[in-house]
């Protein structure tokens, strides 16, 4: 990137004011971030703005035109043409203007015409009007201004060269919202358990605990800074992987979460995998054959796995397949894979029965589409237009939810991993929420908000490169 | 050739034929169901009482299957429904007795030929009033009853006859678009048993008084064509029905239901099997299970209805704004909202419980904060296509307002989307509450909530499994129910479908 602006051609430069320029266009936060970034530069080119200012020309246009239009007797014309447009418009509001007011507007009206109509003549003549924005424009198509402004204005140019791509900018876009996100949810998070009315001092000393001995605890702690100390100590202790320990049972916390994180995670992926695997080729089918008994049968079945309450479907799965029909074992154990299947279709049952009816009206809209009919009419046979043209198109809107639900059911685990006793992120919150644990909650919380985040952040990159239809969209928008 | 093509077709828009099919499949279902639970595996004994039960249903299932076939000829041969098939309905309404709800509406709905949607609230107001009686009535077993029972129990008989007097009158008076005047003071008459929660007789009523005033005709077309549209989805249908069943029990239950049953410990009954005194066995301090489960009705409906409808306003609300003024605000407002959206509503749950402790406002808030940002979202995608209509851009040139414009003109022309996503989620803020309940932070354990009835239950897994999978099996049903009739719900309002 460096080097792209150390070496400038003509092509850099252009491609830089055309940024420039959209930049500036797109907001006034755009152009203070620009002129931030670029402070080293602005400061000289300030000076050198004001240094030759006197020799513009731009002023004496102006003047010499909106004489011009005086003299013409234009002013007279318009201010009649206004007049009698007030007029109209106060009789038919049923208004009653005295002659001064609506003098006023007409004089205010004609100053705007003027103003608007000397501009246009001023710009025809091939005049810039000559402020500082346009001054600093002007450097920037020159090469020789690049070559000596890159070292100093490095970071504006960064920003410039990040918006200059429609992709890089999307991306940079999405990263940067992503991270505001994150910090957000890490705030929220601390301030829910900050304004919390209950008082961890007490439920792990016990009644009995002497106010020093309280005080003690909540100084040890640092729950006795004021709330803004403690916002920031947590949150750089999230982000430096360091939450100190816990406050019941002294454990590190960022062992423990590391230590159960991995089990969630397995068994989520599992679970998704399970759901994709069986739920997309239903889709498929009920939406190709909509209305017929498979497609009413699959369905039903699909909005029951939606309506079971996962912890109930447990404890049914665990009655039935442990300790009736002796399958698998009822609790999990890390050594034996067995363990793993019935939490991994519980937890996999509602994201399915969601796919599934996902991809069933996916599906179906994608069918009725014109260019479906247009693939049947020139031949194809049905296998390959489904294939070929109805899935790939279907499978946009899938993805995107299939990314939304996964972080639906990494929350849902919590529930799961109690009934099967695995001792995953979603159990360790429950267990640590009695207490509360202010770090291990919001530890595990944030954890959990930034792994689901990330992965939407990813879904959402690819998808930039993957869809045509996003593709020209962010060109245009850009 | 063009016949036979005909009649296929004649079959698929006939609504008796598809309904038949329908009614058979689970009855079907049902009678299987039950010929499995007849056999007792584990003491190589059979239980006579399920196994009349089976009997009858297949009865019935053969019943609707011969109808069906008498249709399928009656079609071929007249093209219309004849009146002696018609009759052959009749006998159907009778297995309401043996709670099979499919079979007994659609007795109903084939005896008449004229299917107003009156008639059809008729029909499922007397069906949820007989349904009522029958639950009711199990406390008979009981050493004793409530003092208000038998005037609550008069009452309803009451009602129920008045609704099958009611469903007589409108098959016989009431048309597609008019009702003769004297409908009037008795649809104001019919709204009185709202108070018992019986939301059918309120649609009825509803229904009545505006056909019979003959006031506003397209008004009375818009109510005709939107029901039709719902009531031709069965499966919506009997959602709605399970929906406003379990409404108007936790609202009478009160007066036919003693609560000492659910809560006091009475340790002379620990643990029985399922009985009729106690019909779906007891738990481990000896409270009645069936009492428990009804009055976990209340407790769910309360929390899903209000963790529903708080974040609808609120996200409701917000979208409208962001949707309305676009720009900044709505860049603001939706990205503070993607902060909510990033943590799942459970986790969130979990966290604003931890930090203030397990009760019920306390579920209820930490529930409705986690659903907010869907709302949003929700009403801001249809605010924003509906900002760029005429009739906002006439009423923004007549000088309204902008608060005016979004919640006069705005607002209650996208509410159809927020309708069928709150339906739809309410069904998840069921389950939310019984988990949260199970895990021990949602409502307080002495509460007979479903959720914690499970939690006893689990712990009896092996030797009383009842205690787990009655309760269980009611959120399925509820949830399952509300999920239908949100689908139904979903596919009458879309104008994709349309």
């Amino acid at each position: 990137m460096n080097r792209s602006v150390n070496i400038p051609t003509t092509q850099t430069s252009a491609m830089l004011d055309r940024t420039y320029q959209r930049l500036t266009n797109r907001g006034k936060i755009y152009g203070v971030l620009l002129f931030i970034l670029g402070l080293p530069i602005h400061i000289i080119t300030i000076l050198l703005y004001y240094f030759r200012k006197s020799q513009n020309q731009y002023g004496d246009v102006y003047n010499k035109y909106e004489q011009e239009f005086v003299a013409n007797g234009q002013l007279d014309i318009w201010r009649q043409l206004f007049l009698e447009q007030e007029q109209t418009k106060a009789s038919f509001f049923n208004e009653s203007l005295t002659a001064d007011q609506l003098n006023k507007n007409v004089d205010l009206l004609v100053q705007g015409k003027l103003q608007k109509e000397v501009e246009k003549r001023v710009e025809a003549a091939g005049l810039e009007k000559d402020t500082y924005h346009h001054y600093f424009k002007r450097l920037l198509k020159s090469r020789n201004f690049l070559i000596i402004s890159a070292i100093p204005g490095i970071l504006m140019y960064a920003l410039l060269l990040l918006y200059s791509n429609p992709f890089v900018q999307f991306i940079f876009e999405r990263v940067l919202q992503t991270l505001f996100v994150i910090l957000g949810v890490a705030t929220l998070v601390f301030t829910i358990l900050y304004i919390s009315p209950l008082d961890p001092a007490r439920n792990i000393l016990g009644i009995e605990a002497t106010p020093e001995q309280i005080e003690n605890f909540n100084r040890l702690y640092g729950l006795d800074q004021p709330y803004l100390a403690q916002l920031w100590h947590s949150l750089s202790g999230l982000f430096t992987f360091d939450l100190g320990t816990s406050f019941a049972g002294k454990e590190d916390i960022i062992a423990s979460i590391a230590n159960k994180f991995p089990v969630t995670l397995n068994i989520a992926i599992l679970s998704l995998l399970m759901a994709i695997i069986i739920a997309i080729p239903v889709g498929i089918i009920s939406a190709i054959r909509p209305n017929s008994f498979m497609d009413y049968t699959f369905m039903i079945v699909a909005l029951i796995g939606l309506s079971i309450p996962s912890f109930w479907q447990g404890l049914i799965f665990i009655l039935t397949f442990s300790l009736e029909l002796n399958w698998f074992p009822a609790t999990y154990n890390p050594q034996n894979w067995l363990s793993l299947v019935l939490p991994v279709v519980v937890l996999g049952t509602s994201l399915c029965a969601s796919i599934a009816r996902m991809t069933r009206s996916s599906m179906l809209e994608v069918i009725n589409e014109d260019y479906i009919i247009t693939a049947k009419a020139k031949g194809l046979n049905e296998r390959k237009v489904i294939s070929k043209h109805a899935i790939r198109n279907a499978m946009i809107p899938i993805i995107t939810v299939i990314g939304l639900l996964f972080g639906g059911m990494l929350g849902g685990a919590s529930v799961t991993e109690k009934v099967f006793n695995i001792s995953g992120i979603g159990s360790y919150i429950v267990d640590k929420q009695f207490i509360p644990d202010i770090p291990a909650i919001l530890g595990g919380v944030v954890y959990i908000a930034i792994t689901i985040s990330i992965v939407n952040l990813i879904i959402d990159i690819t998808y930039a490169f993957f869809d045509p239809r996003i593709r020209s969209k962010m060109k245009k928008e850009g | 050739m063009k016949v036979i093509s005909n009649l296929k077709l004649l079959l698929k828009i006939t609504q008796e034929y598809g309904n038949a099919h329908f009614t058979l499949s689970f009855s079907a279902i049902f009678s299987l169901l039950f010929l499995l639970y007849s056999f007792n595996f584990s003491t190589q004994s059979i239980r006579p009482i399920v196994l009349v039960f089976f009997i009858i249903y297949l009865l019935t299932t053969l019943y609707v299957w011969f109808i069906s076939k008498s249709i399928k000829k009656d079609l071929a041969n007249e093209r219309e429904i004849q009146n002696r098939t018609r009759i052959l309905g009749y006998p159907l309404i009778l297995t309401v007795l043996a709670g099979n709800v499919f079979a007994s509406s659609y007795g109903i709905s084939l005896v008449s030929k004229n299917k107003t949607p009156e008639y059809t609230f008729a029909a499922y107001a007397l069906l949820t009033q007989l349904f009522i009686i029958g639950i009711s009535g199990f406390n008979l077993f009981k050493p004793y009853v409530i003092d208000t029972y038998l005037l609550a129990i008069g009452t309803f008989i009451v009602l129920a006859v008045i609704f099958a007097l009611m469903l007589v009158l409108v098959a016989k008076y009431v048309t597609a678009t008019s009702a003769p005047k004297w409908m009037l003071p008795v649809g104001i008459i019919i709204l009185i048993p709202v108070l018992s929660g019986n939301l059918f007789s309120l649609l009825l009523g509803v229904g009545l008084i505006k056909k019979a005033r003959q006031k506003d005709a397209s008004s009375i077309e818009k109510w005709q064509k939107m029901w039709s549209k719902i009531l031709r989805n069965s499966m919506a249908v009997f959602g709605m029905f399970f929906i406003i069943f379990m409404f108007s029990l936790s609202v009478v239950s009160p007066w036919t239901f003693d609560y000492d049953f659910a809560t006091q410990n009475n340790y002379s009954a620990i643990l029985q099997t399922p009985t009729l005194e106690y019909p779906l066995g007891t738990d481990d301090f000896g409270r009645d299970l069936f009492s428990r489960i009804v009055f976990g009705a209340q407790i769910s409906l309360i929390v899903g209805f209000f963790s529903t409808i708080i974040p609808a306003v609120i996200g409701g609300s917000l979208g409208a704004i962001s949707g309305y003024y676009g720009k900044k605000t709505d860049n603001i407002i939706m990205r503070l909202l993607d902060i909510l959206y990033a943590i799942p509503g459970i986790l969130l749950a979990i966290a604003i419980i931890a930090a203030f402790g397990a009760n019920t406002v306390n579920l209820i808030i930490a529930l409705s904060v986690g659903s907010i940002p869907t709302y949003a979202r929700t009403m801001r995608a249809t605010v924003m296509q509906i900002s760029n209509y005429e009739f906002v851009e006439s009423a923004r040139a007549l000088g309204a307002s902008d608060s005016s414009i979004i919640f006069r003109h705005i607002v209650p022309n996208s509410l159809a989307p927020m309708i069928v996503k709150a339906t739809l989620t309410i069904g998840g803020a069921v389950i939310s509450t019984s988990s949260l309940s199970f895990l021990g932070l949602g409502v307080e354990p002495h509460i007979p909530e479903w959720g914690n009835i499970l939690k006893i239950g689990s712990t009896y897994l092996e030797t009383h499994s009842y205690l787990a999978i009655f309760p269980g099996l009611c959120i399925m049903l509820l949830v399952l129910s509300f999920n239908f009739f949100g689908d139904g719900l979903r596919d009458a309002f879309d104008p994709k479908t349309n």
